[in-house]
């Protein structure tokens, strides 16, 4: 537990060793913001459109794309961080001295993991703020706890495929390649930008990507669009016990197969 | 022997590009125990074998064969007990957050390592004081000398009071005040007042003479030898070493035809070659030296001393310790 806290910690004094980083981190969400509503006011010519309501089950084009984009950024975050962690570790030149620890270095990822996800919510929260209060969006106190409880389902789920992004680093050294592919594949197949019922290929397939279910719940509880609750959260209750071990498999085999092959601390 | 024993290695191999033709045998078969208290040390050349065989040991790298025994507990069964009974430390300078200050580095090792949070500050402070660094607790690692981040390093090893410690090249890349402070802290406080049992490499043969109880020489990936130093340069045939000192072009061929002269080892330092022969009758081939050599270079000095290790490794190995 205090592997965690630590790493979340020693992870927040780095990033505070570079300003300018922190000054990004500040400003960035209100940037991200413009261009998307640009984009639906030019594609639109309003923010609703009742043909895009057809799909989307809402006519309010810019907070549907909006709470798609906060979502997949929160997911992506979520996968840069632990993917890349062990890649950070050994340009610092810490990586041995940390893997020699008497802890296993999935608590290390994890501490990564959640250091990203509180920064990754002081930014949505931000984002969501500019949502209330210049698109609209109403959050009520009632919605607040079940927003946070699939939020937290899609966070287990996150650090699952986040073991195996950092497990591909440790093997491959280099995962900037596999995580934009997963990045693309996500973005074509669930409903982050447009409603995947737009054709019956990405209907299909988004059926077995578990963002499509924290989207459809997030998406429901912030604009009032029906959706069955229990349904969804029970899958992604299922996906995250089976996601988890997944991870954690693949984390300790690739491992294994480094300190077999002498590759760990490579570049 | 082997129950007083805290690292047993018993025939460990480590085989990189297994099958392939460029396969490496790095450990090749070794075997030797280190006892409770003892600083033991590995001397060989770059390339010898050494970090491969500490990285086992340390469970950063999973042997192919033999096996290996850390505080009584075998390094591929049991690794997270191996790693609570060791400390490792390496050369060179990154092996610390530089963004962070000692005191930042301190508290996530010791954490990590599982140094109870009631006593992590006491213990910073401790080490801190131990390594002379108080007055640096707050300045970020960046603005530290490499001495000073040396230091920290070797505080790091301590934070969590392991038993054993694993000594990588603890002076590579250090000035001669700090080398000589981390050899003096390793043998008298670590060896001699806290007891640690250190397993230390080197490609350094003054470190190795001057701080180790017993040695084992690593050539490419075996052990060619294994006594104390003074046993070992006493296993030498020839009892004097005849060394000159010289600038030019020297080839060891030219001295091939050289009776009494044995192990030949041609080195160069700070501009200077250093021809190093093992001999019963220095007196008597110095002058057929010095004609050999008169052609080809000029001669800053002649003297002839007692055989050092390094002339021990060379009559053993054929490879001087400054190879690889």
């Amino acid at each position: 537990m205090w592997v965690i806290v630590e790493e979340v910690r020693k992870s927040f004094a780095i990033l505070f060793a570079y300003p300018v980083e922190v000054v990004f981190w500040i400003f960035s969400p209100l940037l991200w913001v413009i261009p998307l509503v640009f984009q639906g006011k030019a594609l639109i010519g309003a923010f609703s459109s009742t043909p895009f309501g057809a799909l989307a089950g809402t006519d309010e084009f810019i907070p549907y794309v909006l709470i798609g984009a906060i979502i997949s950024t929160y997911m992506f975050s979520a996968v840069w961080s632990m993917g890349n962690s062990f890649r950070d570790e050994t340009y610092y030149g810490t990586l041995e001295h940390i893997l020699s620890a008497p802890v296993r270095p999935v608590y290390i990822l994890v501490g990564k993991g959640v250091y990203n996800s509180v920064l990754s919510t002081l930014f949505v929260i931000v984002q969501l703020l500019i949502c209330v209060f210049i698109f609209g969006l109403e959050i009520t106190l009632a919605k607040i706890f079940p927003i946070f409880l699939f939020l937290l389902l899609l966070i287990v789920g996150l650090y699952g495929i986040g073991f195996m992004a950092a497990a591909v680093t440790l093997l491959i050294k280099e995962s900037h390649g596999i995580i934009h592919l997963f990045e693309y594949v996500l973005f074509l197949f669930s409903p982050i930008r447009y409603p995947v019922e737009v054709n019956p290929i990405t209907k299909t397939i988004s059926v077995f990507i578990p963002l499509t279910y924290a989207l459809i719940a997030l998406r429901g509880l912030l604009l009032n669009i029906d959706f069955n609750f229990w349904k969804n959260s029970v899958i992604l209750l299922g996906i995250d016990c089976a996601i988890i071990p997944l991870g954690l498999f693949i984390f300790y085999k690739i491992e294994k197969r480094t300190k077999t092959r002498g590759t760990l601390a490579d570049y | 022997m082997l129950e007083n024993s805290d690292i047993v290695v018993e025939a460990l191999c480590k085989v990189f590009k297994k099958g392939k033709p460029d396969e490496v045998r790095a450990v090749d078969g070794v075997g030797f125990s280190i006892r409770k208290g003892e600083l033991f040390g590995l001397l060989g050349p770059n390339g010898a074998g050494k970090t491969t065989l500490i990285k086992c040991i340390s469970t950063l790298l999973i042997p192919d064969g033999g096996s290996a025994s850390v505080g009584g507990f075998d390094i591929k069964r049991e690794p997270l007990r191996v790693r609570q009974h060791i400390g490792v430390l390496t050369g060179g300078e990154r092996s610390l957050y530089w963004k962070l200050t000692p005191v930042e580095n301190l508290r996530y090792f010791a954490t990590l390592y599982g140094v109870p949070r009631k006593v992590i500050k006491d213990r910073i402070d401790y080490l801190l004081d131990l390594m002379g660094l108080t007055d640096k607790a707050s300045v970020r690692v960046e603005k530290l000398s490499s001495g000073m981040k040396q230091k920290l390093s070797l505080a790091r090893v301590l934070a969590h009071d392991p038993p054993i410690l694993l000594v990588d090249e603890p002076t590579l890349g250090l000035d001669p005040y700090f080398a000589r402070f981390i050899r003096d802290f390793i043998k008298n406080e670590l060896n001699k007042k806290l007891h640690k049992t250190i397993l230390l490499t080197t490609h350094y043969m003054d470190e190795a003479d001057e701080l180790c109880d017993r040695i084992a020489f690593m050539n490419r990936g075996k052990i060619e030898a294994l006594d104390t130093p003074d046993r070992l340069k006493q296993s030498m045939p020839q009892k004097q070493t005849l060394e000159i000192k010289c600038q030019g072009t020297l080839e060891k061929e030219t001295f091939s035809d050289v009776r009494e002269a044995a192990s030949i080892n041609i080195s160069h330092e700070d501009g200077f070659v250093y021809l190093r022969m093992n001999t019963d009758n220095p007196e008597v081939i110095l002058s057929s030296i010095i004609e050999l050599i008169r052609e080809k270079a000029q001669i800053f000095s002649v003297r002839v001393t007692v055989p050092t290790l390094e002339d021990v490794f060379v009559h053993l190995t054929g490879a001087s310790l400054k190879d690889g």
